[in-house]
């Protein structure tokens, strides 16, 4: 097409004033009215977290108290506390973390880095898809066949287990994502100094996706804070002060799910005072996430 | 130049076009100047003599139009390889050509001079040597139509045979001059006349050398036959 | 390219007593391509190569899109090896060594041949952190040798100046110029023979890159460079020696000075005048 032809007017009948106006009127209102649904949802929604988070604070508060801290539990009436309940939460998300992160981690590498697209990988990353959204309940029965029967009786560390094979699919996936995203440039130039394929990938790709591996983590330690149903079949709990791994150990999920059905007044205010400190510790966890990644975001 | 294809962008080929046309406009001017201008010496003509200087100020403004055009283009289009030598030799040919159309313009004035005398001896060498000049100038300016390298070779050995002429001219009017004083003013004019004729088919040899870069890409030997031996002729009277 | 050839080999890189590490003559040729076949699965990228390097000289690699160059610059360094199904036939040889050997180390080989990137690529580090990444690689300085020697890559990549003072800062906070300076400085830190460039100045502004092309310019008296660019006024401004790839094939390569004022190929004259049929 030469550039010296000029553009003839288009084809077809002109166009009618009126028949615009028209429809120009319908899309502003349909305009409006999507806007005042999705508002209206958003409303619904903040009301129905805000009652949640005011029900947990307004029932919870109310049974705060130093003994919460410095007590464990103890039957109804003697001013028990929950202080083996967070100690054993506390050990229990912190060794399930620190089994099954590394598991994930070195998963994830291979499906970013060595297995890609193979038979294999695809298998894998099947596998961990469906185990992030097993039910955890099938979790602690599974650890239950493996930890408990065997060996004659629930344990702190068969709850362990079963956190952390809650964690291994979450680090999986954040892992594999986050490598994938780094671009294929930062690779070949590490690779073109001449740096051997593990070195590339420890001091290359998880410094550059660290970010993004550190929130995968926080979010599976918030996940795995919160579970009670794999808990209830490996560590089942434990009305005692107990730390040991070997020996049943009470934990705040398990501890809510005990006390909150109770007949006892005392014990369903703990029960109370529990959901409210799951509930701050995972909303502390996520913060803490968001910020960490938006502070090394704007370096 | 006809076989390879066009310049994705037109625009392109169309200012080598025009600094083409502009190029040939410019050497049809500057051969009928030089046409004129022997025909005035032959023929006494005054009024082509006259002509000849007129159409001068046409040839400088359109070596003046060439020379910013070529500038522009060298800064607007960056041009490269048969391109970029194809517009610095419209440059320099078209100097070439307005050095021609100013010596064409000498010959004109001194034309009017010289048809005041009435000269005894015959100008048959210089009316050959004005065909032949006029020929390589014909020749050229074709060639820088039709870019033919070929053409250009030949034009730039021709010009052998117009230093001879010229050579020759210049013992036979020495030779005027020295038999009968009254002759050294018609002969002068004479000398100066046949000198810029010989400088006319110079500078065509000097645009065939250019066309022959621009279309090649490699320069004509350096050896060209210069034949000008004026500069060493003596002649002595015979005692 | 007269005055390439008169040059003696005492000027060599000279900073702190430190040298490029090749002692070689010039108008040796450093790198020799000899019937280069290249392969992405069944498709043939790169057709008979026949190409040679000539030592400590720029050798610019032109062509339209998909032509091969970037492809035959990857190979130099074996970077194809990184994706499976892409292979390579012939001969690349290096001091009579042929680099496309299975057998080679391809870790030594990297140290010896260095590669810029059209995208800057700086690691997630700090900048003195960037440079000595790729010489802890391959050699063990103490810290004195290391701050020399990353002083003089920085020097060497026009960047000391910028940088001196914040050397412990990130280097993403960078500009894009200053980001690619630094990956060149880091890949001379290694003291290469060869530098490659694929592109190295397409994302870049026009001020950015005339800075590096001087770069290219100083760098070239003690490395031999391969430059692949887009832009052949880049090829005409800084290469010694010009080839012009089509389609997989090397149809011409010649002297710059040359390649754009008379080409010999009918392709060449009409790829670099802008007159593709």
């Amino acid at each position: 097409m030469s550039a010296t032809t000029t553009m003839r007017t288009l084809p077809g009948p002109a166009k009618n004033q009126a028949v615009s106006r028209a429809l120009g009127r319908r899309r502003y209102r349909m305009n409006r009215l999507v806007k005042v649904l999705c508002v209206a949802a958003t409303v619904l929604g903040i009301l129905l977290l805000a009652s949640i988070l005011l029900t947990l604070v307004w029932r919870g508060a109310a049974g705060l108290s130093v003994s919460v801290f410095t007590q464990s539990t103890r039957p109804p009436g003697s001013n028990g506390g929950l202080l083996n309940a967070i100690v054993g939460t506390l050990i229990q998300t912190g060794i399930g973390t620190l089994v099954g992160t590394p598991i994930g981690l070195m998963v994830g590498t291979y499906l970013a880095e060595y297995g890609r697209n193979s038979a294999m990988a695809n298998a894998v990353r099947f596998v961990s898809d469906v185990l992030l959204s097993a039910p955890s309940i099938l979790i602690g029965l599974f650890i239950y066949q493996l930890c408990v029967e065997p060996f004659g009786g629930f344990s702190g560390i068969a709850g362990c287990l079963a956190l952390a094979v809650i964690v291994i699919p979450i680090v999986v996936r954040t892992t594999e994502d986050m490598l994938q995203l780094i671009a294929p440039s930062l690779r070949e130039a590490a690779v073109a100094l001449g740096a051997p394929k593990w070195k590339v990938i420890v001091l290359i790709c998880y410094r550059a996706a660290k970010d993004g591996i550190v929130t995968g983590i926080l979010l599976a330690v918030a996940r795995i804070a919160g579970e009670t149903a794999p808990l209830l079949f490996t560590s089942l709990g434990n009305l005692n002060w107990s730390i040991s791994l070997a020996q049943p150990m009470a934990s705040l999920p398990v501890t809510i799910y005990q006390y909150a059905g109770s007949a006892f007044e005392d014990w369903v205010q703990l029960a109370w005072v529990g959901a409210l400190l799951i509930t701050v510790g995972v909303l502390a966890t996520n913060i803490l996430a968001r910020v960490a990644l938006r502070g090394r975001r704007a370096s | 130049m006809s076989d390879t294809p066009d310049h994705v962008v037109k625009s392109y080929d169309q200012e080598l076009k025009r600094l083409r046309n502009m190029m040939t406009q410019m050497g049809g001017i500057v051969e009928s100047q030089v046409a004129l201008a022997a025909e005035a010496i032959m023929h006494r003509d005054a009024a082509s003599a006259t002509r000849v200087v007129e159409e001068d100020p046409k040839v400088d403004a359109l070596e003046r139009e060439v020379e910013a055009f070529v500038i522009r283009m060298l800064a607007l289009r960056q041009p490269v390889a048969a391109d970029l030598r194809h517009i610095v030799a419209a440059l320099k040919i078209t100097g070439d050509l307005e050095r021609i159309g100013d010596y064409a313009a000498n010959v004109a004035k001194r034309s009017i001079v010289l048809a005041q005398f009435s000269l005894p001896y015959s100008l048959a060498g210089l009316a050959h040597m004005a065909v032949m000049v006029q020929g390589q100038l014909k020749s050229i300016i074709d060639a820088l139509g039709d870019n033919d390298a070929d053409k250009a070779v030949e034009v730039w050995r021709s010009d052998q045979v117009v230093d001879d002429i010229y050579n020759a001219i210049f013992r036979e009017l020495i030779t005027y001059m020295m038999e009968d004083p009254r002759n050294i003013t018609p002969c002068t004019h004479l000398l100066f006349i046949a000198k810029n004729l010989e400088r006319i088919g110079d500078h065509a040899t000097n645009v065939a050398e250019n066309l022959y870069y621009a279309v090649k890409g490699e320069s004509l030997p350096d050896s060209r036959p210069k034949g000008d031996t004026s500069a060493y002729a003596v002649v002595r009277p015979r005692e | 390219m007269s005055e390439a050839m008169s040059r003696t080999q005492d000027q060599q890189a000279n900073f702190g007593g430190m040298h490029a590490r090749s002692n070689s003559n010039l108008n040796e040729t450093r790198i020799s391509i000899r019937n280069l076949d290249f392969y992405y699965g069944s498709n043939q990228a790169l057709k008979h190569i026949n190409l040679d390097f000539p030592n400590r000289q720029v050798t610019g690699m032109i062509g339209p899109s998909g032509c091969g160059k970037s492809t035959l610059l990857r190979v130099l360094n074996r970077m194809y090896d990184l994706y499976p199904g892409q292979r390579a036939t012939g001969e690349v040889l290096i001091d009579g060594e042929n680099i496309i050997d299975p057998s080679v180390d391809l870790n030594a080989l990297r140290a010896r041949i260095g590669m810029v990137f059209q995208k800057p690529t700086p690691f997630p580090m700090t900048i003195y952190d960037n440079i000595a990444f790729g010489v802890k690689l391959h050699e063990k300085l103490s810290k004195a040798e290391m701050d020399e020697r990353v002083e003089w890559s920085l020097t060497r990549g026009a960047l000391w100046g910028e940088v001196k003072d914040r050397l412990n800062t990130s280097a993403m906070g960078l500009s894009g110029g200053q980001q690619q300076r630094l990956c060149i400085a880091r890949t001379i830190a290694v003291r290469p023979e060869v530098i490659l460039l694929d592109e190295p100045t397409s994302a870049l502004d026009p001020i950015s890159t005339l800075k590096i092309e001087e770069l290219i310019d100083e760098l070239k008296n003690d490395f031999t460079i391969a430059i692949v660019t887009h832009n052949m006024q880049q090829a005409a401004r800084c290469a010694d020696q010009v080839a012009f790839f089509y389609l997989g094939e090397m149809v011409e390569v010649a002297p710059a000075g040359q390649m754009f004022t008379a080409p010999k190929e009918r392709r060449t004259q009409e790829y670099i005048t802008g007159r593709f049929g």
